[in-house]
């Protein structure tokens, strides 16, 4: 390296630039005036660093301990449960499921469903010919109505609380399954003021096999053929206090 | 804004800086070795940052209107977003980390670079294989692996432009002067030896011999935790390790803490990644595994953040003026809150609430930005005005550069901690149906794009500023721009 010492004058110059400078010994002020690069001191470790050292390795052991599932390759449940107990949790799933009340499960099928057109709080949209569920007298009544439209949809004039509807279509929901159409229908029912009982997913089974050939969407004399007040085979009476006889029967059942 | 309004007093002759003029000689060859190298990678890595903000912007506004550009197939959601992931990894954060740690090596081991060439072919290489990589993923054909996006064949191209890269940066610690090896240069050397084991041992488990099932997320989170610590954690806390004594002019701490924060950071954090999957089909053994090995990091979190806060005891009026120190600082400190939020959302009782949710992307932002990011701005700061031989034009600009960044990552974090909680209970809230629960966390997206806002000005203004310094158009004085004007006599002269 050449250690020749530049001409201090020439250190403070300022503005260097090497684009203009081929002569590196023309320092950059910036590293003149820089510091020296850094060093290392030697200050000891403290008792409290200790002190913290030690609870995380305490703490990080006894999680490892607590929750290391046994070190088993295939146990999923870090407490180590044994493996009849593992199988027994795998089964819990659809126990879990079914312990929501068929209210409840109607309501999600119903936010994720239904509730594009009728809106979360029922009352439909009269601008975009959507008709209202809370106090429609179809989804009051007997439940036959009501589970034919879900089942094969709607379209054409339709009146609804001395109201107008017709421009939308309702596209038919039996593609949802036995149980889901059971349960939303069980939550519209029951949802919003409305007074219609539940109804069960063997009900809209029967119903489904009665639907098979028929081939399009309900219209509004068609619906207005059933009488209001009929129900579906098999279930409790709409609003009526169930009779003693159909106790018996059995509900909805929490098998899927 | 103009250069009058920038202090103040010529410099007093540094009579005070114990630094000989051979010294002084040798580091102007090793800047002039540097520069062309160095300023390239720096360049690359600011244009992918301000198209990584871009698709950033659009991953997010995306996110609450989604009818946005819905209709072009590679602006779609599925496919910005890997691109601006991706670019943010491999274009912007590791370019610029290997740009600032090739200067830091040389400078550190006392010797000029050597063979330029092949490390500027080597960017070359790298710049290309990120553009493929992109490209590749805007037209579909993404691996689909989280940070893995880029097809196989680019992982090839980045491979060989990191072996030019790295193996003369590896050189020059092979050819150093002087007979101390510094703590920046264990965290650098551990990097460069760190990122190929991680990316080979990923391309090989999920790519060429592809483990079964499950076993394919368990590689990719180890991969993409691993990257975030061993990778750009380890410049970032080397970075840190070299600007804060030396601008403020005073030896680190303590030599013992230092050791011991490394050793347990190499440590402990390879073993982190897969507590990002609690609840998961995982043997539990191997979740727990990481979690404690988390819970252990906080061993050298505190002890580097105590090394930091002892060495610049005494100095933090020192932030005023320099802007290398407060964004490396602030860079440091957020270094301790992003730890001690990875140990805190790893815990299964909180993961039951916050795993899944934009937690994780708080949590990456945490790392790769307020600590990270913020600590490359800082080296940046202090590196190229040695590099091109001006100093940097604007002090309001660098100003705003912060702040934007500051208010920008912090809103941004709080927004989506906060949102992953709502959006959490609402997850595990049975009644609700999955549409309600994630619509619930819509406002706090909203704010995350404010915050989005207000980063990609910070961003667009360093670049301008940045371009400013390129082009030869930055202040020719021999003070530095310091932040704020210096008022009394002291060190400050020297930042």
């Amino acid at each position: 390296m050449n250690e020749q010492t530049p001409d201090p004058a020439l250190r403070i110059r300022q503005g260097m630039d090497y684009g203009e400078h081929g002569d590196v010994q023309e320092v950059h002020a910036a590293i003149q005036r820089e510091k020296l690069e850094p060093r290392v001191g030697l200050e000891p470790l403290s008792m409290w660093l200790i002190v913290v050292y030690g609870l995380a390795v305490f703490f990080g052991g006894a999680y490892l301990g607590r929750y290391s599932g046994n070190f088993s390759g295939d146990g999923l449940d870090p407490l180590g449960g044994p493996p009849p107990a593992k199988k027994g949790a795998s089964t819990q799933g659809p126990e879990q499921q079914a312990e929501l009340s068929p209210h409840d499960r109607g309501k999600k099928v119903f936010n994720a469903n239904c509730a594009v057109c009728h809106q979360a709080t029922g009352l439909g949209s009269q601008s975009q010919g959507y008709p209202p569920l809370a106090g429609s007298e179809y989804t009051s009544g007997g439940s036959r109505r009501n589970a034919m439209i879900v089942m094969k949809g709607l379209q054409g004039p339709l009146t609804v609380k001395g109201q107008k509807f017709g421009s939308a279509v309702m596209q038919p929901w039996e593609t949802l399954g036995d149980q889901k159409v059971a349960d939303v229908l069980t939550y519209v029912r029951s949802e919003w003021g409305n007074t219609g009982g539940p109804i069960t997913r063997e009900q809209i089974a029967a119903l489904r096999k009665e639907l098979a050939s028929h081939p399009a969407s309900f219209t509004e004399p068609d619906i207005q053929a059933v009488p209001p007040d009929a129900e579906l085979p098999g279930g409790e009476q709409g609003t009526a206090p169930p009779k003693p006889g159909e106790q018996a029967k059995p509900g909805a059942p929490p098998k899927k | 804004m103009d250069a009058a309004e920038i202090p103040l007093k010529a410099p007093p002759v540094p009579t005070d800086v114990p630094t000989s003029d051979t010294e002084q000689i040798e580091r102007a060859l090793i800047d002039a070795s540097t520069r062309v190298p160095v300023l390239m990678f720096y360049t690359s890595a600011i244009v992918w940052l301000l198209l990584g903000t871009l698709l950033a912007m659009l991953v997010s506004i995306k996110l609450h209107a989604p009818d946005m550009f819905s209709g072009v197939s590679f602006l779609t959601w599925g496919r910005v977003r890997p691109a601006h992931t991706n670019i943010m990894i491999y274009g912007w954060a590791s370019m610029a980390g290997m740009g600032t740690a090739i200067w830091l090596m040389a400078r550190l081991c006392r010797t000029v670079l050597r063979h330029p060439l092949l490390i500027i072919t080597g960017a070359g290489f790298w710049n290309l294989g990120v553009l493929l990589g992109v490209g590749a993923i805007l037209t579909g054909d993404s691996t689909g692996y989280q940070w893995l996006e880029f097809p196989p064949y680019v992982a090839v191209i980045l491979f060989v432009a990191y072996t030019m890269i790295m193996s003369w940066a590896v050189l020059m610690f092979r050819f150093r002067r002087g007979d101390r090896i510094y703590i920046t240069q264990w965290y650098l050397l551990g990097a460069f030896l760190w990122f190929p084991w991680l990316y080979a041992a990923a391309q090989l488990m999920l790519f060429v011999v592809p483990v079964q099932g499950v076993m394919q997320a368990a590689v990719n989170w180890w991969y993409a935790n691993n990257l975030l610590f061993l990778w750009f954690g380890a410049i970032g806390l080397g970075t840190a390790y070299y600007m804060i004594p030396k601008v403020i002019g005073r030896p680190v701490y303590s030599y013992h803490l230092a050791t011991i924060g490394f050793w347990t950071y190499a440590l402990f954090s390879s073993w982190t990644g897969m507590q990002r999957m609690i609840d998961g089909p995982f043997p539990a053994w191997m979740i727990t595994a990481s979690i404690a090995a988390t819970i252990l990091t906080i061993i050298p979190v505190a002890t580097v953040g105590l090394n930091h806060h002892m060495t610049m005891k005494g100095y933090f009026p020192l932030m005023r003026y320099s802007p290398t120190l407060r964004f490396t600082v602030f860079g440091a400190i957020s270094y301790t809150v992003f730890s001690l939020v990875g140990v805190i959302i790893s815990f299964r009782s909180v993961a039951r609430y916050l795993n899944f949710t934009q937690a994780s992307v708080a949590y990456s932002h945490l790392g790769l930005y307020a600590f990270y990011t913020m600590v490359i701005f800082g080296s940046m700061y202090y590196i190229v005005p040695r590099l091109v031989g001006r100093e940097w034009r604007y002090a309001s600009l660098i100003k705003l550069h912060f702040w934007a960044s500051v208010y920008g990552v912090g809103l941004m974090s709080l927004m989506l901690l906060s949102g992953a909680i709502v959006e959490g209970t609402n997850l595990n809230d049975a009644s609700m149906a999955f549409t309600e629960s994630t619509q619930s966390i819509l406002p706090y997206l909203r704010g995350r794009s404010l915050a989005g806002v207000l980063m990609t000005v910070s961003h667009f203004v360093f670049a301008f500023h940045f371009g400013l310094m390129l082009f030869g158009l930055g202040r020719t004085a021999s003070v530095p721009t310091f932040l704020n004007p210096v008022e009394s006599e002291g060190s400050e002269a020297h930042l």
